[in-house]
C-alpha cells in the first residue's frame, strides 16, 4: 500500500491549503519501506490527486483541510484522513502497524472525523 | 494579605473577566509554541475547547494560512515587534473557512521578562457576508451585471416575481434568458416547486404537443403507457417555453387556450386538467414585428406579453466583459481545481475588440478554450482561440494599416449593401455578422445609404 502525508519540517503540515511537501511511502508487512519527498502546490488539489493516482497511491494524511480541495480529493478516489497533527514519523510508523491515528494524532477538537 | 497583594489579586480576576467577556479571540503561548491560555471568544471562533488547547502546539489549534509560511508570531518572538491586523483564514473542525484578522504581541510579566507570546484575532465572517451582499448589488441570481441596463432589469425582477403574470423574455441567443427565467422562478412563491424549461424551437409540433401537455395511453401509436407532459410535471411551479417564436400557429392555438383557461388537454384524453405553473415565454426573434408580418399570432402574443423584458446583447454592454470573465474564471477553478489568477491586459482588450455574436454563451466558451490551455497565472492572447487573436492584430493601431483596413472594409460593405439592393438584413446575412453589427459599422464608417427602405427589395 503506498500512503502521502503533507508535512512540514518533521511534522504533519498544520493546513493543507497552503502545504507545498509530500510524504510518500510505502507499506507492507507493518514495515515503511520506502519514504521519498516530493514538492506540490496545493492550489491547484485535482493535479495533485491525479499525481496521486498515478503513483498508486491510495491515502492521503494531512492537517487542517478545507472543503474545496477535499472534495476534490475524495472525488477523485483517494481516502483522505484529515485534520492529523504531530511527528510525521511516528504518524507513519503506527499507520504502518495498524494502530489508530485518529484520534491519537488529530488535531484539538477533530478526534470524532475521518475522511 | 497585604492591600498590595489584595490589589493585584483584584487585577488579575478583573483582566480575567475582561478577557472572557471580549469578543475578540486572545490566546497566550510560551516559548515551546504551546497555548498557556485561552479565552471564550477563541473557543467560539475556533470551535475548541479551552482544555483541549491549553498544552498543545499553536498550529494545531489555530490552523491558519500563515502557521506554515509566515506566522505573526514567530516574526513578534523573533523580532519583539508587534503586528496588528493580518488578514488570513483559519479551517475549523467542520473544514469551514474562517475569515480573520490577527494581531501579536510579546507577552511579558511585570518586570519585562519575556514569557513568550499573545495573538488576538477577530471573526470577519459577517464582515466578509457583508461585502458579498454589497457586490450581489450587481447580482440577481446566476446573472452579474454593472450594466445600467441589466441594473434596471435587476431592479424590477423582485416585483415581476412577485406577481403571476406571464412574461416574456426578449433577448439574442446566449444573452441569458432561461438564467433570467430561473431568477424569476427563485424570487417567487413559487420557488419551492418545480421549474421545467423546454425548447420549442427544438421540437417538431406534434412532439411538442405532448411533451408539454403529455398523452393517455392509446392516444397514439406506440402510446402504451400514459405520459405527464411538461405542464404537469411544473404544477405548482414555472415552465420556461424557450424559442416561442418558432412554433406553429396550430400550436400557439392551444397554447392559447391553456393561458386563457388555465387548463390543459393531454392527447387522447378526454378531460381537461387544471394548471397552477406560471409562464415564462423567451425568443431571440422580435415577436411585435412578426405579428406584423403574421408569422405570430397577435392573441397569443398579447396573452405572452402582459410583461416584457429585454436582455440587451453582451455588445451592448461591453462594461460587463471584465466581470463575467472574473466569474467564469471562478467556476471554472472551481470545477477544475486549476489556479487561474485572471486575465491579462491584451488578452482582455481582444474581447473588448470583438462583436460576440454568441453573446454571453460564446465569452463562456472563449474562456473555457483558454482554460484548457492556460494550467495557472493569467489567460493570455495565445490562450485565446485564433480568431480572437486575429481581430486582436487586426485592430491594432497603425494608422496605415488601419487606414487601409478601413476603406476595404467600406468597399466590400457598400458592394453587399448594393447587391442587396440596401436590404440590411439580407446584407448582414451575406457578410456573416449580425444585422446590428453592420449598423454600428455604416455608422462607423461613414456608409451613405440611399433613402430607399431596403425591407420592401427583400431578395
Amino acid at each position: 500500500m503506498k500512503i502521502a502525508l503533507t508535512v512540514w519540517e518533521n511534522r504533519i503540515s498544520p493546513v493543507f491549503d497552503v502545504a507545498n511537501t509530500l510524504l510518500l511511502a510505502e507499506i507492507a508487512n507493518g514495515e515503511v519501506l520506502n519514504r521519498q519527498f516530493a514538492s506540490f502546490n496545493p492550489v491547484i488539489s485535482s493535479r495533485l490527486a491525479e499525481m496521486l493516482k498515478q503513483m498508486g497511491i491510495s491515502i492521503l494524511i494531512c492537517g487542517a483541510i478545507s472543503e474545496v480541495p477535499a472534495n476534490i480529493i475524495a472525488v477523485n478516489g483517494i481516502e483522505l484522513i484529515p485534520f492529523i497533527s504531530g511527528n510525521a514519523d511516528r504518524v507513519i510508523d503506527s499507520f504502518a502497524k495498524g494502530k489508530p491515528i485518529v484520534p491519537v494524532f488529530s488535531m484539538p477538537g477533530c478526534g470524532k472525523h475521518r475522511g | 494579605m497585604t492591600k498590595l497583594q489584595r490589589t493585584v489579586k483584584l487585577d488579575e480576576t478583573t483582566t480575567e473577566i475582561i478577557l472572557e467577556s471580549i469578543s475578540d479571540g486572545v490566546f497566550t503561548i510560551n516559548h515551546d509554541w504551546q497555548i498557556t491560555s485561552f479565552n471564550h471568544a477563541a473557543e467560539e471562533i475556533t470551535g475548541i475547547s479551552r482544555t483541549e488547547a491549553i498544552g498543545r502546539h499553536c498550529w494545531e489549534v489555530f490552523r491558519s494560512n500563515m502557521c506554515e509560511g509566515d506566522c505573526a508570531l514567530k516574526r513578534t518572538m523573533k523580532e519583539g515587534k508587534s503586528f496588528v491586523s493580518t488578514s488570513t483564514h483559519i479551517i475549523n473542525s467542520e473544514k469551514k473557512l474562517i475569515p480573520i484578522t490577527a494581531s501579536t504581541s510579546l507577552l511579558k510579566d511585570k518586570k519585562g521578562k519575556i514569557l513568550g507570546g499573545v495573538e488576538t484575532f477577530r471573526d470577519h465572517s459577517l464582515v466578509e457576508e457583508l461585502r458579498k451582499e454589497l457586490s450581489a448589488r450587481f447580482q440577481m441570481g446566476d446573472m452579474v451585471s454593472s450594466s445600467a441596463a441589466m441594473k434596471k432589469i435587476f431592479y424590477i425582477l423582485p416585483q415581476v416575481s412577485e406577481s403571476d403574470s406571464t412574461i416574456l423574455i426578449e433577448g439574442e441567443t446566449g444573452t441569458g434568458k432561461e438564467l433570467a427565467a430561473r431568477a424569476i422562478h427563485n424570487l417567487s412563491h413559487r420557488k419551492n416547486e418545480p421549474f421545467v424549461a423546454i425548447n420549442c424551437g427544438a421540437l417538431p409540433d406534434t412532439l411538442l404537443e405532448s411533451e408539454l401537455f403529455g398523452y393517455k395511453a392509446g392516444a397514439f401509436t406506440n402510446a402504451i403507457k400514459n405520459k405527464p407532459g411538461h405542464f404537469a410535471l411544473a404544477e405548482g411551479g414555472t415552465i420556461f417555453l424557450d424559442e416561442i417564436g418558432d412554433t406553429s400557429h396550430a400550436f400557439q392555438i392551444r397554447l392559447l387556450r391553456v393561458i386563457e383557461e388555465r387548463e390543459f388537454q393531454p392527447l387522447g384524453a378526454v378531460k381537461k386538467i387544471k394548471a397552477n405553473v406560471r409562464i415564462i415565454a423567451a425568443t431571440n426573434q422580435n415577436l411585435s414585428e412578426m405579428v406584423d408580418k403574421g408569422a405570430f399570432r397577435q392573441d397569443l402574443f398579447y396573452r405572452i406579453n402582459v410583461v416584457q423584458l429585454k436582455l440587451p446583447p453582451l455588445r451592448e454592454r461591453m462594461e460587463d466583459i471584465p466581470l463575467l470573465v472574473e466569474r467564469f474564471i471562478g467556476k471554472l477553478n472551481r470545477i477544475s481545481g486549476k489556479a487561474v489568477i485572471g486575465i491579462d491586459q491584451e488578452a482582455l482588450e481582444a474581447l473588448m475588440y470583438y462583436d460576440f455574436p454568441g453573446n454571453i454563451r460564446e465569452l463562456e466558451n472563449i474562456i473555457e478554450h483558454a482554460f484548457v490551455l492556460c494550467m495557472e497565472g493569467k489567460i493570455q492572447l495565445r490562450h485565446m482561440p485564433i480568431n480572437l487573436s486575429l481581430q486582436s492584430l487586426a485592430a491594432d493601431k497603425h494608422a496605415t494599416e488601419h487606414d487601409t483596413l478601413k476603406s476595404a472594409e467600406t468597399k466590400i460593405i457598400a458592394d453587399v449593401l448594393k447587391r442587396n439592393n440596401y436590404n440590411r438584413k439580407a446584407a448582414a446575412k451575406d457578410l456573416g455578422m449580425h444585422k446590428s453589427t453592420l449598423f454600428r459599422k455604416i455608422n462607423k464608417l461613414g456608409i451613405v445609404l440611399p433613402k430607399i427602405d431596403g425591407r420592401s427589395y427583400r431578395k
